[in-house]
């Protein structure tokens, strides 16, 4: 996983990743599985355990999706959930890849949106 | 016609603050003048704010030039310079009709109804019964509108395509309503499915300790849409057009939540 450790591996989403950490006020970003809720690839800061931000992240953006789906709002683009000690942003495409962003709630979710959707771009 | 045009003109022109205006822009409207019609009706609402048939007129035009946002705040002045005109209610009802808001829209001709607008509000009145699929009696349509939860959030949705709802924590209905774009009540089947998501969002806020839930926010391909707790376990969800900016929409949540709390406080009555 980039960003973990000093002997990191460059993975082809890293550069993606890199550039979503980058942003100020963010705790990790990463690469997640929709369907089973695995790490693809992360970019964390320390004390962040991967995993269960994929799992979660993962479950809640296709609880998301589902539920606007038979809603009949259309897919998900873009999820934004504010909490008192922090903000998780996810956006996903046509694939079952989902980008997720852990940040303070400092950030500037705006920009955070911004790098995601452009990510999510080259993702696809 | 032309000649009146050039008389009323005339006479305008030696007297701006005549109430000729009133005929003139009417006139220009009818010729589809829309623009110079506007000018007119402006300057003459300019020199007489209080005069209910200048915010009527300007409204007509606004209409006729689509801009609703405009006719129905010309519309809301003439009622609360006069609760009563018959032509601002049957206005609004028809703007609220154009947008899928049956049950205001009734409400509204409901009132023309009962004060006297003729066989024309009879069936305008009759067309949106049909549309929305109820039916309300006149006694009952001449009550506020706030007095029916459904209004909960009326007056704090302004745009073409805004709803809101309040669901308990079992995603039933509080009040509000949720309208798609081809007027249908989806309230009770959008309520149900949403509040699946709000149950995962406190799932993971809680295992990745990052405190309470504040909001969720969403885009889709048609809408976005944002959700937040309020008292009591409910939850407020405002879903608006696309385009609607991101920042907008949680202004309009937050708006939202405080009414839900007042109303939640004062036992689910306002």
């Amino acid at each position: 996983m980039a960003g973990e450790g000093g002997d990191d591996l460059m993975s082809p989403y890293t550069p993606i990743l890199e550039s979503l950490t980058r942003q100020r006020g963010v705790r990790a970003s990463l690469i997640v599985s929709e369907g089973d809720g695995l790490v693809v690839d992360s970019n964390l800061r320390f004390g962040q355990d991967g995993d269960r931000v994929a799992a979660l992240a993962a479950s809640m953006y296709r609880k998301a999706r589902l539920s606007a789906a038979a809603a009949r709002l259309g897919s998900v683009a873009f999820l934004q959930l504010d909490a008192e000690r922090g903000r998780i942003c996810a956006a996903g495409g046509r694939g079952d890849l989902v980008l997720v962003v852990v940040a303070d709630p400092s950030a500037n979710v705006g920009l955070i949106r911004v790098e995601l959707l452009r990510a999510l771009e080259s993702l696809e | 016609m032309a000649d009146d045009i050039r008389r009323w003109s005339d006479e305008l022109a030696r007297e701006p603050g005549s109430l000729v205006f009133l005929q003139l822009g009417e006139a220009l409207r009818r010729q589809q003048q829309l623009e110079i019609a506007l000018k007119i009706a402006l300057r003459g609402l300019e020199r007489h704010p209080q005069n209910v048939d200048a915010h009527d007129l300007v409204a007509r035009i606004a209409v006729d030039r689509r801009d609703f946002a405009r006719a129905f705040e010309e519309w809301e002045s003439v009622l609360k310079l006069e609760a009563d005109h018959v032509g601002a209610m049957k206005g609004l009802g028809y703007l609220c009709f154009q947008h899928g808001r049956f049950a205001e829209a009734e409400w509204y001709l409901g009132r023309a109804a009962v004060g006297g607008g003729g066989p024309d509000v009879t069936s305008a009145l009759e067309m949106v019964r049909r549309s929305s699929g109820g039916f309300i009696e006149p006694e009952a349509v001449a009550e506020r509108p706030s007095d029916d939860p459904q209004w909960l959030f009326a007056d704090l949705l302004v745009d073409d395509g805004q709803t809101a709802l309040l669901l308990d924590g079992n995603g039933y209905v509080l009040g509000g309503l949720y309208i798609d774009q081809d007027g249908n009540d989806l309230s009770q089947e959008i309520g149900a499915q949403l509040t699946g998501i709000s149950e995962e969002v406190r799932r993971a806020a809680y295992h990745l300790d990052i405190g309470e839930c504040r909001s969720i926010t969403f885009e889709t391909e048609v809408a976005v849409v944002g959700m937040a707790p309020a008292t009591d376990q409910s939850l407020i969800v405002v879903a608006a057009s696309k385009l609607t900016p991101l920042g907008l929409l949680r202004r309009l949540l937050e708006r939202c939540v405080e009414r839900s709390t007042q109303w939640l406080a004062k036992g689910g009555t306002t």
